[in-house]
């Protein structure tokens, strides 16, 4: 009852932000829902068992397919979006015949050499994708309303968290489960390993490439090296890390605080801040090997208020 | 039921299936011995195709089954309990029973029947179903594991040495239970290194070496075999 009513207030506050929150909250904010949103993608790939890097990869690949839709095509941004996440997922089909073969490290490092090798390709064709120095689109999405952005992303995320949430409840949870914790028990109960984790690899790449393409359209702008930026990876890695994977609720914790702590540590530090990021991060993961959210919720059952820690906090 | 056919199996350059030819017919327990590295593994894991076979023919119920996926497979009606106790330690006993049968179409429809026919036949398990399947001792995981294979309502149960790592109490246990399953009209094939045990529940024997069957027969030929009674019952 109280866990329900929290989060109808969260929803609520966050919906109505922009009703009395600046411009510069506004953008935290939706950034924080970029992040989110990928960090969500990257953990229910984890589900399965699979570390990918590839999100930054996927994520550009809609970002430039919506770009150039827009630029080359004149299609509507919003349908753009659409179209750039359908991409990524064929992309990500095709791809997950030969990248799915793999397993452990070697479908990591795998995904991580697909993002380089697409933003190689995109650098090289100038004519098309404005090589290296990138495109700049003659609009930004809703005329760079922030307000209306910010919507648009808010909207967004709750997707994410609404697929997340739905996964978690289905029978494909069940079998990636499986998957994740021993693939020949699974396979030799039936299930089919290429096929779940090939819907997940396409799952994940098109929202990634849904959320990329909104990116580029945002701010009306793509060049390798933002779009295929790190970023993309290593800060939706470590929300989920620091708050706790193979959930709905971590990666979202964990995106809210490390995007919150991120913009207050820029504002009281203008230089360092990474470094205090940094180890922020480090510490938590350390000290909260679980995340902050099984962490807080282990606190709370200790004293008797809340019953019952995650029992997924066990997975491996 | 199944027949296997001049299967070869190598890995890379190393042949370890040589040419080998055997049959399991209805209703019938078969028993395959032998010592480490005999092959025993490998034949098995060439069955449910979890490797890849070089040559021959396997066909259960007639139909050609050699090169198909585990999982179709295990939905065909073959399951294996592998010799590493694979299971899902971080679900509970139930989850992992459950998911046994929820995959496999025919076994899904009766999941309930099915899990109670197994709780009967290990108490321990139904004692203990909510609790994460890895925290368990290693008699009862491989318990858990038996069980979780019956939930999948196989035709044919392949066992890969369910004796391994238990103590000699437990091992007398389980194949009092190995018996009592194939009373239920369950075909099965056993591979064990303990022939000793192995001998009470099978109906036919082969003897494995070195890739290639040694030998064959009944159960009362093998234990009369002087080969058998020396390499494998210490007499």
């Amino acid at each position: 009852m109280g866990k329900k009513a929290m989060i109808i207030v969260c929803i609520l506050v966050a919906a109505s932000l922009p009703l009395y929150a600046g411009p510069y909250f506004l953008s935290v904010f939706n950034t924080i829902f970029v992040y989110m949103s990928l960090s969500l993608t990257w953990d229910m790939m984890l589900r399965t068992g699979q570390l990918s890097y590839g999100t930054a990869g996927l994520f550009g690949l809609g970002a430039y397919s919506s770009a150039l839709l827009v630029a080359k095509a004149g299609v509507h941004p919003l349908l753009s979006i659409v179209l750039g996440g359908l991409f990524a997922g064929v992309v990500a089909f095709l791809l997950g015949f030969a990248v799915l073969r793999l397993r452990k490290i070697y479908f990591s490092i795998t995904t991580l050499a697909l993002t380089s090798v697409f933003a190689v390709v995109i650098r090289n064709l100038p004519r098309l994708t404005g090589g290296a120095s990138g495109m700049v689109l003659p609009s930004a999405l809703f005329s760079g309303d922030a307000a209306k952005n910010y919507w648009m992303v808010f909207a967004l995320a709750l997707g994410v968290i609404g697929i997340s949430l739905w996964l978690s409840r289905s029978k494909t949870h069940y079998a990636i489960n499986a998957i994740r914790n021993d693939e020949i028990a699974a396979r030799s109960s039936g299930v089919d390993v290429f096929k779940y984790l090939l819907f997940m690899f396409v799952l994940t790449s098109s929202i990634q490439g849904v959320i990329g393409a909104f990116y580029a359209q945002q701010y009306a702008f793509v060049q390798p090296e933002a779009t295929f930026s790190m970023n993309f990876l290593l800060l939706p890695l470590a929300m989920a890390l620091v708050g706790g994977v193979y959930s709905t609720s971590g990666p979202v914790v964990g995106a809210v605080v490390l995007g919150v702590v991120s913009e207050y540590l820029k504002l009281i530090m203008p230089y360092g801040h990474l470094v205090v990021y940094g180890l922020i991060i480090v510490l938590v993961v350390l000290f909260m090997p679980r995340g902050l959210t099984r962490f807080v919720a282990r606190q709370l059952a200790r004293r008797g208020r809340v019953g019952g820690a995650d029992r997924a906090a066990l997975g491996n | 039921m199944l027949e296997v056919k001049n299967l070869s199996v190598a890995y890379g350059r190393i042949q370890v299936i040589w040419d080998l030819s055997l049959s399991i017919g209805n209703n019938e327990a078969v028993g395959i011995f032998g010592p480490n590295g005999a092959g025993k593994t490998t034949l098995i894991n060439a069955i449910v195709g979890l490797v890849k076979a070089k040559g021959g023919e396997i066909t259960f119920d007639g139909r050609p089954i050699l090169g198909q996926d585990t999982h179709t497979i295990a939905r065909g009606g073959i399951v294996v309990v592998p010799q590493n106790r694979e299971l899902f330690p971080f679900m509970t006993v139930r989850e992992n029973l459950r998911l046994g049968a929820a995959y496999i179409p025919h076994a899904r429809e009766k999941l309930e029947e099915t899990l109670d026919y197994v709780y009967q036949l290990f108490p321990i398990l139904k004692e203990r179903d909510k609790q994460l399947a890895g925290t368990m001792s290693g008699g009862q995981q491989r318990m858990l594991v038996i069980g979780r294979a019956l939930m999948s309502r196989p035709k044919l149960l392949i066992l890969d040495e369910p004796s391994l790592g238990l103590q000699p109490s437990l091992v007398t246990e389980l194949f009092d239970t190995l018996k009592e399953i194939k009373k239920n009209d369950m075909v099965i094939l056993l591979a064990e290194q303990n022939a000793r045990q192995g001998l009470k529940v099978i109906d036919r024997g082969y003897v494995m070496e070195n890739g290639r069957i040694a030998l064959e027969g009944s159960v009362e030929e093998l234990s009369q075999d002087e080969h058998i009674k020396r390499a494998y019952l210490g007499v």
